[in-house]
């Protein structure tokens, strides 16, 4: 098995021209052109698929030519067969006078795909392989006897979840509409947004057998050149058998595989992508999964929200600070309690630290088992509340109620004030809007937690000086994890702690599109006039 | 692999050789709010009280018990006392939180400097607890008291004399790293309120104290300990204490009251004292400047006069700054009776005149009771209250 994408990529600006990958070559036997033998050897493949239909018939007003369509039931939209291909083709070469016999049989086949198929999308296939891979996608294939070429008709019939509210971010404000897991729609959703032919929509295929879809979405002369071809050779590097959810590929793409960060982005809603493009950021999507892959992602990306550019933008930048105190809270919570009320009790104003220690008369653990057995219980209520079959949430929460509330302080097994911590710490947790980056929080909220109880107050500076170290050696397709804090730089600082009104928003993320910086070229166009 | 590995040896010794291992959960501990400091023969008595956390704490369960516990031992040091309780004590005693400092009358004659070495030396006592005199009483008995409202006596001891120092003056709140410059100061001498109990003071130490809206005993700040080095010589009296305040610019807030040119009192509140204290040699003797300006708000007035009459305010004025003079001469005088400079007059000496500070310091005490002090008093009338002439005189015979 190749191991080639567990080494550290890392993309150098002044790289030179990097090699071309070899592609393996594909078994691909020509089409002979002989209805009877193509045929055969097709149905041969598909003898124990009852899915794949073939249906033969003949064309002309005498059946001189015999033909061949084949698809995939359940993919493929019969009306459409019947209608454009069948019905079409009959009745077109009925029409003809003197019948088909004795035409030559390239002018046939260029009128039968000129005149006589009533569809839009046509492609020739010429051999084998490609006619599979059509057929599975849900195209329907037409074979003539003595044509080399098969048409291939873009027919597809699928049923789909249909675009819907996403689960995973919601906005109070902001559009409803979600990605789903027909990539065509998604990029119909970001098309519908961004109608600019510079926006472009590159075609992949990845997976051995399961030969998913991808496009790889930028607008050409806003992204960053190199970014764009570091996307494409990574994917191009990638071997595997199998592509099901984008989440494979962000593992085989992303620079550092040993951290808890996650270095690429991604998202369910149509207009967070359309606005990275916008910003220079180039977009993967991959044919069913409605989760998009963006790069490069930064920190500061995870703690952003959608909603931060349709508020106003005094009351976002409030929120984003929110966020990143939510953000302290839960990395820092339970941590700081405990060095509190084992180390530094010389911290605690009198008052609070007499009413902790009366609340701890009688509890019989240490602060940091007590604190790890209340964000295990946590973690398990959690975990348990995703797996759960939706019928039986309610006896989560309530069970859930009663582990980590009154109950468990009457029981003099936890005291009331580390409930009180352990709860604030989940729900700042859940304010991260990153599900991927909250994750990796509460993972390292655990490590936070074992410092904090050998070494109080130091080891917690310890630990932060170790992941302050740790996020500014990332990189994101070679743009470094943490800018624009560090690098600092000063335009871009107007949209990452704080979101400046849009009229101070000229400019893009520098790092991220370095070439086309300006976004408006002024802002006194949107001003009203003043009465003269 | 190996550099992964020479960080690792690196972090685990930064972590494992600071010595930074003082695990101690909540509930091994004992908070220590108060000590007390006594003579027992040749010996220190030291007390100490201890928090009920439970008892305490705003959760119902008051089980009859008190929410503070003292332990006391002798030692002939004050450090050897301290852990000889461990004996008796069931939990480690923590004095972090440490907020008063009792000390007894009889230590502060024969010399406080001995028993506040611990205290200063010591890495867990944070430098910001109150320092008081047990006025007449044994320290330990101050320590013992069971207090209303304020459910630790500790606590009740340092928000009383924070804000009785605050609103009305007669009482100064010096912490020990205070006190500890006073008494190193050449130029200056160091003060401590002294504490009383009123009432009974058996009864104080139960529960049943608590249980009378008017407690059988109470705690009370009286007086000011004036010390000559690290000995106590004398008392101030309450107004002596209040001029001490005005000159060492302590005071926020206070009560006074004069008398009318008609007889009767008119009763004030002074507000935003400011003292400056100045220093200047005249003739090769040290002579002491002090500009004292405050705001006075008329509080009482229980003689007949007319306030609307600007010439009546002026001449109240005047006689405020005669009163507000003779307070603060009093209290200077018998300073210099104690032969105790507590005002830091030689400080301001000191920076005002380096030279001639070094001939005096040695025997400062001596010069300070001959130093030449005058006060300029400048306090104005600045509101009369909601109504400007009092109804007293209205009333019907």
């Amino acid at each position: 098995m190749n191991t080639f994408w567990r080494k550290k990529l890392s993309m150098k600006y002044n790289q030179s021209e990097p090699k071309p990958q070899v592609q393996p070559p594909a078994l691909n036997d020509p089409l002979t052109g002989i209805l009877e033998q193509d045929l055969l050897k097709i149905k041969e493949t598909f003898k124990k698929s009852n899915d794949v239909l073939f249906s033969e018939f003949n064309l002309g007003i005498n059946e001189a030519v015999r033909a061949a369509i084949i698809y995939t039931d359940g993919l493929a939209d019969t009306t459409i067969i019947q209608n454009s291909i069948l019905d079409s083709l009959m009745h077109e070469t009925s029409q003809m006078e003197g019948g088909l016999e004795g035409l030559p049989t390239e002018f046939l086949y260029r009128w039968i795909k000129k005149r006589s198929l009533t569809v839009g999308a046509m492609t020739e296939l010429t051999d084998f392989d490609s006619l599979y891979t059509s057929v599975l996608s849900g195209n329907t294939v037409i074979l003539f006897d003595r044509f080399v070429h098969a048409i291939s008709v873009n027919t597809p019939g699928w049923d789909e979840r249909g675009v819907s509210e996403p689960e995973s971010q919601t906005v109070v404000r902001g559009p409803r509409d979600g990605f789903c897991e027909t990539l065509r729609t998604n990029t119909a959703l970001v098309r519908r947004r961004i109608k600019n032919a510079k926006l472009f929509c590159e075609p992949k295929q990845i997976g051995r057998l399961t030969k998913t879809d991808l496009a790889v979405m930028y607008i050409q002369g806003v992204a960053n050149d190199k970014v764009i071809q570091e996307v494409h050779e990574r994917l191009d590097r990638i071997d595997i058998d199998g592509i099901l959810e984008s989440g494979n590929i962000e593992e085989l793409i992303q620079d550092e595989t040993y951290t808890p960060f996650p270095t690429v982005y991604n998202t369910e809603r149509p207009d967070v992508v359309a606005a990275a493009l916008l910003e220079g950021r180039v977009a993967i999507m991959i044919d069913g999964t409605p989760f998009v892959l963006l790069v490069p992602a930064l920190f500061i990306q995870s703690l952003q929200s959608a909603e931060d550019y349709y508020q106003r933008s005094d009351v976002s930048s409030l929120i984003r600070i929110l966020r990143y105190l939510c953000f302290l809270i839960a990395l820092l919570g339970p941590s700081i309690y405990i060095a509190l009320t084992t180390f530094h009790q010389e911290m605690l104003p009198t008052p609070l630290l007499i009413s902790l220690a009366a609340q701890r008369e009688g509890v019989p653990f240490p602060a940091f088992v007590e604190a790890l057995v209340m964000e295990v219980t946590f973690e398990i209520l959690r975990e348990a509340g995703i797996r759960m079959p939706r019928a039986v949430g309610q006896a989560v929460s309530i069970v859930g109620a009663l582990v980590i509330g009154q109950a468990s302080v009457e029981a003099g097994i936890v005291s009331a004030a580390m409930v009180i911590v352990v709860s604030i710490t989940a729900i700042a947790s859940f304010v991260i809007p990153a599900f991927n980056m909250a994750i990796s929080v509460r993972m390292l909220r655990f490590v936070m937690m074992a410092l904090a109880a050998s070494f109080g107050l130091y080891g917690i500076t310890l630990g932060l000086l170790a992941l302050l170290l740790h996020l500014n050696s990332l990189r994101s397709f070679g743009i470094p994890y943490m800018a624009p804090l560090s690098p600092y730089i000063a335009d871009d600082q107007k949209d990452s702690i704080l979101r400046f009104p849009l009229k101070k928003l000229l400019t893009r993320p520098r790092l991220i599109s370095p070439k086309n910086r300006t976004r408006e070229e002024s802002s006194s166009a949107s001003k009203p006039k003043s009465n003269q | 692999m190996r550099r992964a590995s020479i960080f690792f040896m690196t972090a685990l010794c930064l972590l494992l050789i600071t010595g930074c291992w003082n695990r101690r959960e909540l509930n091994d501990l004992a908070l220590v709010v108060a000590m007390s400091i006594d003579k027992s023969d040749d010996q220190y008595m030291v007390t100490l009280q201890v928090v009920d956390a439970g008892e305490v704490s705003s959760k119902i369960g008051t089980s009859g018990r008190t929410p503070v516990i003292t332990y006391s031992e002798k030692g002939k040091h004050v450090f050897e006392a301290i852990r000889k309780m461990t004996t008796g004590t069931p939990r480690k005693l923590y004095f972090s939180h440490l907020q008063m400092l009792v000390i007894s009358e009889d230590i502060a004659k024969e010399g406080i400097s001995k028993s506040l070495e611990f205290l200063s030396r010591d890495h867990e006592v944070r430098k910001d607890f109150f320092v008081v005199i047990a006025k007449e009483e044994q320290a330990k008995s101050i320590l013992e008291n069971i207090t209303s409202l304020e459910k630790i006596p500790a606590q009740k001891m340092k928000t009383s004399l924070e804000t009785s120092q605050k609103v009305w003056a007669p009482t100064v709140a010096i912490q020990i790293d205070q006190l500890i410059a006073d008494l190193t100061s050449e130029g200056s001498n160091a003060v401590l309120t002294g504490i009383i109990i009123t009432g009974n003071p058996t009864t104080g130490t139960t529960l049943k104290n608590v249980t009378k809206t008017s407690s059988y005993s109470n705690l009370k700040f009286q007086g000011v300990a004036v010390f000559k080095k690290d000995k106590l010589v004398g008392w101030l009296n309450e107004e002596e204490s209040k001029g001490y305040n005005y000159i060492k610019d302590n005071v926020k807030s206070t009560v006074a009251h004069i008398e009318c040119p008609g007889g009767g009192d008119l009763v004030m509140e002074v507000l935003r004292s400011k003292t400056k204290v100045k220093g200047k040699v005249v003739n090769g003797e040290p002579s002491i400047d002090i500009h004292l300006s405050a705001e006075i708000n008329i509080a009482e007035v229980e003689c007949p006069i007319d306030l609307s009459k600007i010439e009546n305010i002026i001449e109240l004025e005047q006689s405020i700054n005669e009163k507000a003079i003779s307070v603060l001469e009093a209290s200077i005088r018998k300073a210099k009776e104690l032969g105790s400079d507590i005002f830091g007059f030689g400080e301001v000496i000191h920076r005002a005149d380096p030279q001639a500070w070094r001939t005096w310091k040695t025997d400062w005490n001596k010069h300070f009771a001959e130093t030449a002090v005058t006060i300029h008093s400048d306090f104005k009338i600045r509101r009369t209250g909601i109504v400007s002439n009092s109804f007293l005189d209205k009333v019907k015979e």
